[in-house]
């Protein structure tokens, strides 16, 4: 009915609306409804019109569902013409007497027997866990090649993505030449776990784990540093790089 | 309280002892197949009747028993992390996947440490960019 409504709300549409259900015949299950809800729902187009329109040749063989050009609505309802809500329904003995009996409680109390003889749903984190997605943002990590060699080039593209503007990046070339980053900051408290910067990560470094656990007692074991995010690499380097492959054909 | 005859049922499958140790723990009888062990000794048990545990989407299939009493949920190894969290249809014993990504340079899992002496504690990885002021008294010369 819901449907229904969006309909009614639409304004002028509604019409158009009335008149396509009409012709489909969602009359009669209207026909239930009260009547100050769904009144303009009950006008139909007229079968027969007076009005003579010329031939139109570019008309379709098809037949068109939507109401005719010279359609013309009647008033809402005529007297007499009302539906009863309660037509049909229980009686007010029967009511009456499901309200004494506490038939109500009756059937919600079986109910609850009902449960208690099924398996329990409660999930007893942390012995059980829910499901969890490859792609599920948690605490982040900073990956290494398979030869050892961090990934990140310090190209601060992560840095610039950033929406909370929780990560900071210095950089210096390294002894070899190559550059990387020598501060890689992460504020996780700063952090909105949106996963932007592993998506604008060209090499895959930053990413960010499964390990939602990483709650901490003091706020400032939550400013990550980079030999914190490498550490953090370095052990689950084996779930990230399952997660990422169960997820590769999608990236 | 849970179903009865479920109850019944999980505590002659595990033996008295081992019931005993879940109410202690997990506080629900539970039983089920065992599928590993991972390296701190925690134990893995999957259950896929699901006349007896709710299955997939809500997740109470797979369970673990802590070996340390003071559980923590940050002492599963991420690849067990994976197949708890049901990420991984196998556990990392048998997940090929799994064996073929672990580098050789892995470092060991360490639970987390907060509130202990191990917490981590957030320093900087550069060279500061002001040096404090360092009073030098040259000396007294004189004529
Ligand atoms: S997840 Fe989003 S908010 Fe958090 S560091 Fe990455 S880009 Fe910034
Ligand atoms: S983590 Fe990735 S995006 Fe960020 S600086 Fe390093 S290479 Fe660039």
């Amino acid at each position: 009915m819901s449907f229904l409504r969006a309909g009614l709300a639409a304004g002028p549409s509604s019409r158009l609306i009335q008149a396509r259900l009409a012709s489909v015949g969602a009359h009669s299950m209207l026909a239930r409804r009260m009547l100050s809800h769904t009144s303009r729902l009950q006008a139909q187009a007229p079968k027969h019109s007076e009005v003579h329109h010329p031939v139109d040749h570019l008309a379709m063989p098809v037949k068109v569902r939507s109401p005719p050009l010279d359609a013309s609505f009647p008033p809402d309802t005529k007297v007499g013409d009302e539906i009863d809500p309660y037509k049909g329904g229980p009686s007010a003995i029967e009511k009456a007497v499901h309200l004494f009996f506490f038939t109500e409680i009756l059937r919600g109390m079986w109910i609850v027997i009902e449960q208690f003889f099924r398996p329990p749903y409660t999930i007893m984190y942390p012995f059980e866990k829910g499901p969890l997605s490859p792609r599920f943002r948690g605490e982040h990590a900073l990956r290494r090649y398979p030869s050892g060699e961090e990934r990140c080039i310090a190209c601060k593209l992560c840095e610039a993505i950033c929406p909370a503007q929780a990560i900071t990046i210095e950089s210096e070339a390294r002894l070899d030449g190559s550059r990387r980053t020598t501060r890689y900051d992460i504020d996780m408290t700063k952090c909105i776990y949106c996963g932007f910067c592993q998506e604008a990560c060209p090499v895959d470094a930053i990413v960010e784990t499964q390990n939602q656990e990483f709650s901490t007692e003091t706020r400032e074991e939550l400013l990550y540093n980079k030999e914190k995010l490498l550490a953090n690499g370095d052990r689950a380097e084996a779930e990230i790089a399952a997660n990422l492959h169960a997820d590769h054909v999608y990236r | 309280m849970v179903s009865l005859l479920r109850t019944i049922r999980s505590m002659r499958r595990v033996g008295l002892r081992e019931w005993w140790h879940q109410m202690q723990y997990i506080g629900d009888a539970k039983s089920g197949q065992f599928i590993g062990k991972d390296q701190f000794g925690n134990r893995y048990f999957e259950n896929l009747n699901p006349e007896e545990e709710i299955p997939a989407l809500l997740g109470r299939h797979r369970w673990i028993d802590f070996a340390q009493h003071d559980f923590n949920a940050t002492q599963v190894p991420p690849e067990w992390h994976a197949w708890l969290s049901h990420i991984r249809k196998d556990p990392p014993t048998e997940d090929r996947v799994m064996q073929n990504l672990s580098p050789p340079w892995k470092a060991p899992w360490v639970e987390n440490l907060t509130g202990t002496r191990g917490a981590f504690k957030t320093y900087n990885t550069t060279k500061p960019k002001y040096e404090a002021w360092e009073p030098k008294v040259s000396a007294r010369g004189g004529p």
